[in-house]
């Protein structure tokens, strides 16, 4: 049972070397994950995501370097990208490996265990401080056991030229893993950059990664940021994203959910400053008996910003989309526009889709829409393009192609979207 | 080359088409008037092998083949067009794109190589002067936000650049403007040879004025009621569709 292994992952931490600074923010997340305990399906938030294949499994830590990491990161897709990048192999960084590019040596790119010594300033001022772990036990079962992972700052004015690659591996050729790998990005006032984090497995055995990414985005800041979950086979992944966004900042955030047994993406944002523009796409593309759920909360906390939200899915088999989409917008938060989409295509009449906006509004001069779709390919344009001599299975690719490509246009990396184009092609 | 005997066909369970029985020559043009839901779109689109419509009864032979037994995108490939009375908008599909598909699916069913990419975009080029489409207009996405006579013209030119053998008109002169209209039947007239058949279904004399047929006739209750040539087009549009129906109810 998976409760066993985090309390003695947890002793380790306890008695060994690791009792540092850290191990009291680590005590106080493994008491309030104590307290919580994992989220089950009578928890509103969890209804229609049944985590037991998490719970009741057999997960390992691991300490293990593989060695055949470097012929993995150099096959990947995404390594075509000229880009900056870090690599970590089960949360566990690979200097080595990570690229700094010479024209963008002003930001600051490493590990967060690193960090919390060398930049100690930045990291006791933004670590743990945006993703709540009350209500969220995931998050402080990530603090109270995270291995390590991505520490990115930008300084004021700073625009790297290349984006940065955070490259997530987690690799069960030998084991069932458990990974808990913890991002930290700090973009500072003025600056603009692209992040893309990709989840990518390694190996046949079941694993377990939970994610906790928090990034803030100081005033008149711009930034891209991909998720990209890829993980294949038996990969149960959990991943919350907290965004914090001061004045005049906009962010562009697109999740691509191609693969992988269970997903429960969480992706926050919190306006904490006037004039924000934020984008959140997604697409998720699901098949045999998997499950993606995306869960996204926006907090419009003040005036005069604007959010748009649009999340497409694809469904195969006898897979399972859940969506709830949350915005909420505060007292102050006068001139909000908000608008939110969630559009279903289902491939199969086994495949099911659970979808929910929230709308929670206390001020009273706002614009929100809300909207949401399920259902089969449109005769119609079926028809369409079979009455011009295409095949039924070329017009349906087609026709999916079409759907994705609203999401795909949101991408401004061209490898990403052929990485995205790839993988359609592959699944349907 | 195209047959069709007392053909009979409905949709969900209520039926349109009633022993439906018309006979078409390589190289003959065919109008098809009728009031509003005499089942001219329900003809069309069952030649065409919408799947929602189920065929009853009768046959449908086609240059010497069964028709109704072949997929819509075997029809096609066997040529078989039919212009749309309301062509769809598909967004995120590019017209050109779309185009060079059913082009090359055209050719590989008939086992002919794809189409070289400068040779296509000639074709194209060609094709789009016939009916003086806007340039533009293929780089968009199919049909999206095109105005009613662009799409109608959309449907010629895409008929233009898959050559068929038989052409079915569903009312592409609606909702166009007379420059427009002769822009249509001028593309029309310029495919015109011995080889190629056209079914042109119109509500309206007007486009007979410019799409000369060999032969009209009148579509009620779903079956041909009345066969002539274009001089019935010139009495039907005197003394309307009435005129059929008391007569029709007189020789009850
Ligand atoms: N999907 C459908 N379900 C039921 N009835 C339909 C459907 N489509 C068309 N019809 C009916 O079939 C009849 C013939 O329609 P149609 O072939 O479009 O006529 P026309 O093109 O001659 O105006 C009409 O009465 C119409 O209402
Ligand atoms: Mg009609």
């Amino acid at each position: 049972m998976l409760a066993e292994i985090i309390n003695s992952n947890f002793n380790r931490y306890a008695s060994g070397a690791e009792k540092d600074l850290f191990f009291e923010t680590r005590k106080q997340a493994f008491e309030a994950f104590e307290t919580m305990g994992f989220p089950t399906q009578k928890n509103e938030e969890w209804k229609y995501t049944n985590i037991k294949g998490v719970t009741a499994g057999s997960f390992e830590m691991s300490d293990e370097r593989p060695a055949h990491a470097k012929t993995i990161f150099e096959k990947s897709v995404l390594n075509e990208i000229k880009a900056n990048q870090l690599i970590f192999v089960n949360g566990i960084f690979y200097p080595d490996l990570s690229i700094l590019l010479e024209k963008d040596k002003s930001i600051v790119l490493t590990n967060l265990a690193n960090a919390r010594t060398e930049y100690s300033e930045l990291f006791n001022r933004h670590f743990s401080k945006y993703a709540k772990t009350e209500e969220h036990s995931l998050n402080a079962l990530n603090t109270a056991l995270l291995n390590d992972g991505a520490f990115i700052y930008v300084p004021e004015g700073v625009k790297p030229e290349y984006p940065v690659i955070i490259n997530h591996y987690i690799d069960s050729t030998h084991i069932n893993v458990l990974v808990q790998p913890r991002n930290l990005m700090v973009i500072d006032k003025g600056a603009e950059i692209t992040l893309i984090e990709t989840y990518e497995s390694i190996g046949f055995n079941a694993s377990y990664t939970n994610v906790v990414s928090e990034i803030y985005v100081a005033e008149n800041a711009h930034l891209e940021h991909y998720k990209v979950q890829q993980q294949a086979g038996e990969s149960y992944h959990t991943n919350f994203t907290q965004m914090f966004q001061e004045s005049n900042t906009s962010i562009n955030q697109v999740t691509l959910t191609l693969d992988g047994k269970l997903v429960r993406n969480n992706l926050h944002f919190y306006m904490n400053g006037k004039n924000c523009n934020s984008l959140l796409y997604g697409l998720y593309i699901i098949e045999k008996q998997n499950t993606v759920d995306n869960h996204t909360r926006v907090d419009h906390a003040q005036p005069n910003c604007f959010s748009d939200e649009k999340y497409k899915g694809i469904l195969k088999d006898q897979s399972t989309a859940i969506f709830n989409g949350k915005i909420i917008v505060h007292l102050d938060a006068q001139k909000t526009n908000a608008y939110q989409r969630n559009q279903n295509v289902l491939l199969s009449d086994e495949a099911v889709v659970n979808t929910k906006p929230q709308l929670e509004i206390f001020a009273d001069d706002v614009k929100c829409t809300h909207g949401a779709t399920i259902g089969q390919l449109d005769e119609e344009p079926m028809f369409y393009l079979r009455s011009r001599g295409i095949p039924e299975n070329e017009a349906r690719k087609m026709l999916l192609n079409a759907f994705a490509d609203e999401i795909a246009e949101r991408i401004k990396i061209p490898e990403l979207v052929e990485l995205l184009e790839k993988k359609i092609e592959e699944k349907l | 080359m195209l047959s069709i005997k007392n053909l009979s066909a409905e949709i969900d369970g209520k039926k349109i088409l009633d022993g439906l029985e018309l006979e078409i020559k390589a190289g003959e043009v065919h109008a098809i008037m009728g009031p509003n839901g005499a089942g001219k779109s329900t003809l069309s689109a069952v030649l065409a092998g919408r799947p929602e419509y189920v065929v009853t009864g009768g046959t449908v032979t086609y240059m010497g083949k069964n028709l109704l037994d072949m997929s819509p995108e075997d029809r096609a490939c066997e040529g078989v067009f039919l212009a749309f009375q309301y062509p769809v908008e598909i967004p995120g599909v590019s017209t050109t794109n779309f185009l060079k598909t059913a082009v090359n699916q055209k050719r590989l069913y008939n086992g002919l190589e794809p189409m070289e990419a400068t040779d296509f975009l000639k074709m194209m080029r060609q094709k789009m002067e016939l009916v003086e489409m806007d340039k533009s207009l293929t780089g968009r996405s199919l049909n999206e936000g095109f105005s009613g006579g662009e799409k109608k013209r959309n449907e010629v030119f895409q008929m233009a650049m898959l050559e068929p053998n038989l052409a079915i008109l569903d009312e592409t002169d609606s909702g166009l403007d007379i420059d427009a209209l002769r822009l249509v039947s001028n593309g029309v007239n310029k495919m015109r040879n011995t080889e190629r058949s056209f079914v042109v279904i119109t509500h309206y004399q007007r486009l007979l004025d410019y799409i000369i047929p060999d032969f009209v006739h009148v579509l009620y209750k779903g079956k041909i009621v009345k066969s002539g040539d274009k001089e019935l087009a010139k009495e039907l549009e005197v003394k309307g569709y009435d005129w059929i129906k008391n007569e029709l109810e007189a020789a009850v």
